[in-house]
């Protein structure tokens, strides 16, 4: 049991604006005082932010492509974080392994992190990273958008078959939701091409990325899904793309949900360029945003790149390839069977480079001017960068004197192709909480996380730092500095982490969305048979993950 | 000068970041300083014998360094002299000083380099000048020479600076290669794969990779990387 004394707690969730006030913790949930009597463990968070642990709800921290990054660069792998001892060696630079993946995220405050890319036919490689990666909670998401069954299912307009086939699919994969990469392009690139409009027919199925969204939006609300449909647009990656991403967007405007949105658009500042040509590209942040801002149906997150090392590695295969051909960086391609593919290139964010500078404003362009309950801090880790980064992206959101600060050493192009040095605005303090804990954990439709109500799981963060008195505005450097580790970091009420040292290793849940109660597999037993004599590489009986594999599995039954 | 001997014969690695500038330091400071035996901690003094001789910056290691690895890593100033063999990685990133190894020394020798002098006098294996799996750039100043022979992938991404092998080397010899001159007195195997520039001189035989062009004083290549890389006979 834990009593936190004293705090300044924001609570965007429950309305808590910098009141200071008492939190109570007894079986890894918040309670009421008069829950908690006898031993009590009292923390002092005098002067401190108490505010629930942070939510990573899009970041690759598991599976076969982080994998296949850690093997094609060795360069990566040479920064020692942790040397074995009481807790496991830990290395990497931008790339960790699996074990500094939990405890940078531990000691930063952030107690859930979800894998936003999991290739179906490697779940169980997923979850057996996943597994390894101790301190926080995870869960992953299946790539649906270029799977054959889904284009088949879409080509009949046989909807029983697939909202069956995706209660299926996300049981086997031990999956949270219905993640689409770049629907259509995957399977076109296994013939050389990719879909770059909505319009573009897939080879081989005759439909086209707007039916395959669409139809998968219908059935994800038809089950009622924790989570939406989470779309990683067509033509990513491309001057002129963000007229894509506003036109995906509107094929969420005939569904809602009173939960939550029924769209999530993710990494949005790679498709958020304006222009014809890299020599004439600019920023569609602000048209995105103003769309997103007049709809309730539509949440975002940033994509945000930090200046640095970073490893490009997406689901998006003909994206990839373009990006090698763009940078000339080792390019590695990956194909997972008839489900879609992935590829993964090496890149560095350098602020004197007109795109790479265009990118970087672009993204907090995008995580200003959208409004705090649709936007979701992201640098897509470690495609934009590293998280460790992400008090850096707070601190820029929250004081435009850093930005302009920080404006002075990027390459002049974005005063001309973006509008950020123009932008005043400046996020509080709760915004920025908000899009860091309270809003993820809500896209995800997970009631117990992101906030510090009773009930909630106590997954909490204390910062050595007083909201009441430091003015963030100003004291940016204070900010950055604060955010990077917390004073103490409590997952399920028990203190992994203070002051940026481990204190504790714990084992976080793997979530994972059961739908299978609300369909009849019936319907799609024969095709499943047929589809996997005649193209799996493996046996069906051998295909997917069983619960009890899992080292602590959390199945969340769809009502 | 500061003298190091091996204590005992070293069973598994050494790993010991020394410059000459610690034979500037206190003898306390000396005898604490800390190096890996394995995956444990050690303290020099622990595994070697120490004395002085004068006190310039320069060290002697005497005996066989062949399991210690990092000896002069990123060394600016002063000399090392080894009386016997040294273990991989000696010279890294070094950025000024001599170094001298009458042995013959293992992987990796001024690896990424960016200045000073190696002269190692017996063989040396493989790596020589390189860039580090993944890096970009290998060697790009200051001079390698090798009396003996030496192994594979000698100057591997160079980008500057000069190796000079007395003897016979082996395959990928500049490979990716960018600026810089390997100068090579005795035989190689395969040459010059993907490189973009600088110069490689070889007095005995060679093999070419195909993506290289008769010119006028030698080969140019590879086409295949766009370079304009030579290769001459010397
Ligand atoms: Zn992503």
């Amino acid at each position: 049991m834990l009593h936190i004394k004293n705090g300044i707690v924001i609570d965007p969730k429950n309305g808590i604006d910098a009141e200071k006030m008492d939190i109570f913790v007894k079986n890894g949930k918040i309670v009421e005082e008069s829950e908690v009597k006898g031993d009590v463990k009292v923390i002092d968070a005098s002067n401190k932010l108490v505010v629930a642990g942070g939510f990573d709800m899009h970041a690759h921290i598991a599976g076969s492509k982080i994998n296949v990054g850690r093997e094609m660069r060795p360069e990566e792998m040479r920064t020692v974080r942790l040397v074995a001892g009481k807790f496991r060696a830990s290395i990497g630079r931008v790339l960790l392994t699996s074990p500094a993946i939990g405890y940078e995220y531990a000691k930063m405050g952030y107690t859930s992190a979800f894998e936003a890319a999991q290739p179906p036919v490697g779940a169980l490689h997923t979850h057996e990273e996943l597994d390894a990666i101790p301190m926080i909670d995870k869960a992953a998401l299946p790539v649906f958008g270029n799977w054959h069954f889904v284009l088949k299912y879409v080509a009949e307009k046989n909807w029983e078959k697939l909202r069956t086939f995706i209660a299926w699919a996300i049981e086997r994969t031990k999956g949270f939701g219905v993640k689409v990469v770049n629907p259509g392009g995957v399977e076109a690139w296994m013939y050389g091409g990719n879909c770059k409009s909505l319009d573009d027919e897939v080879p081989g199925f005759g439909v086209t990325p707007r039916e395959i969204i669409t139809a998968l939006i219908q059935e994800t609300e038809n089950l009622n899904l924790s989570h939406s449909v989470h779309l990683h647009c067509n033509n990513l990656g491309t001057p002129g793309n963000y007229e894509t991403t506003i036109e995906s967007m509107k094929l969420a405007s005939k569904f809602s949900n009173d939960r939550r949105q029924v769209l999530h658009v993710t990494h949005v500042q790679f498709n958020a360029y304006s222009g014809s040509s890299w020599r004439d590209v600019g920023s569609g942040a602000a048209e995105i945003a103003k769309y997103v801002n007049s709809v309730d149906n539509i949440t975002i997150d940033m994509g945000q790149p930090i200046f640095g090392h970073a490893t490009a590695m997406t689901g998006d295969a003909p994206f990839q390839f373009t990006l090698h051909k763009l940078t000339g960086a080792r390019w590695s391609n990956k194909d997972s069977e008839i489900e879609g593919g992935a590829g993964i290139v090496p890149i560095g964010y350098l602020p004197k480079n007109p795109i790479h500078a265009l990118q970087w404003a672009i993204g907090l362009e995008l995580g200003l001017l959208v409004d705090s309950d649709k936007v979701v801090l992201s640098t897509d880790y470690p495609n934009g960068g590293p998280f460790t980064e992400y008090p850096y992206i707070m601190a820029m959101l929250m004081s435009r004197k850093m930005r302009e600060k920080e404006l002075e050493r990027v390459s002049p192009y974005v005063q001309k192709a973006t509008g950020l040095a123009a932008i005043d605005r400046e996020k509080t303090l709760f915004e920025v909480i908000q899009m860091t804990r309270s809003l993820p954990a809500r896209v995800m439709g997970l009631d117990s996380k992101g906030h510090l109500g009773f009930g909630a799981d106590a997954d909490i963060a204390i910062y050595n730092f007083d909201p009441l008195t430091v003015d963030v505005t100003n004291d940016f450097e204070t900010v950055y500095k604060v955010f990077k580790t917390s004073a103490y970091t409590i997952k399920g009420g028990e203190i992994i982490a203070m002051n940026g040292e481990l204190v504790k290793e714990v084992w976080g849940r793997t979530f994972w969305v059961d739908a299978t109660s609300k369909v009849e597999m019936e319907a799609i037993e024969s095709d499943l048979d047929e589809m996997f004599s005649k193209y799996y590489s493996l046996e069906r009986q051998n295909y997917g993950v069983e619960e009890s594999w899992i080292k602590k599995p959390e199945r969340l039954v769809m009502g | 000068m500061l003298i190091l001997k091996p204590k005992f014969d070293f069973e598994i690695s050494v790993e010991a970041e020394i410059t000459p500038a610690l034979a500037l330091a206190t003898d306390e400071e000396i005898s604490n300083y800390q190096v890996y035996y394995g995956k444990d901690k050690a303290k020099l003094s622990d595994l070697f014998e120490i004395s002085r001789e004068g006190d310039d910056a320069k060290l002697l290691l005497d005996g066989d360094f062949s399991k210690v690895k990092w000896i002069g890593a990123r060394m600016d100033e002063g000399e090392i002299v080894v009386k016997g063999d040294i273990g991989d990685h000696c010279g890294a990133y070094m950025t000024g000083g001599k170094i001298v190894v009458e042995g013959n020394a293992l992987d990796w020798i001024g690896a990424e380099m960016k200045g000073g002098e190696i002269e190692v006098n017996g063989n040396v294996r493989n790596y020589v000048g390189c860039a580090y799996w993944g890096n970009m750039t290998g060697m790009t100043g200051g001079k390698i020479t090798v009396k003996g022979n030496a192994g594979n992938y000698i100057g591997e991404k160079m980008g500057g600076g000069e190796i000079e092998i007395m003897g016979d080397t082996g395959d990928f010899v500049g490979t990716e290669m960018k600026d810089g001159t390997i100068v090579i007195h005795g035989n190689c195997g395969f040459v010059g794969g993907d490189m973009k520039g600088g110069t490689i001189k070889i007095k005995g035989n060679f093999e070419l990779v195909p993506g290289f062009r008769k010119v006028e004083d030698g080969f140019e290549g590879d086409v295949n990387a766009g370079g304009k890389g030579k290769v001459l006979q010397l």
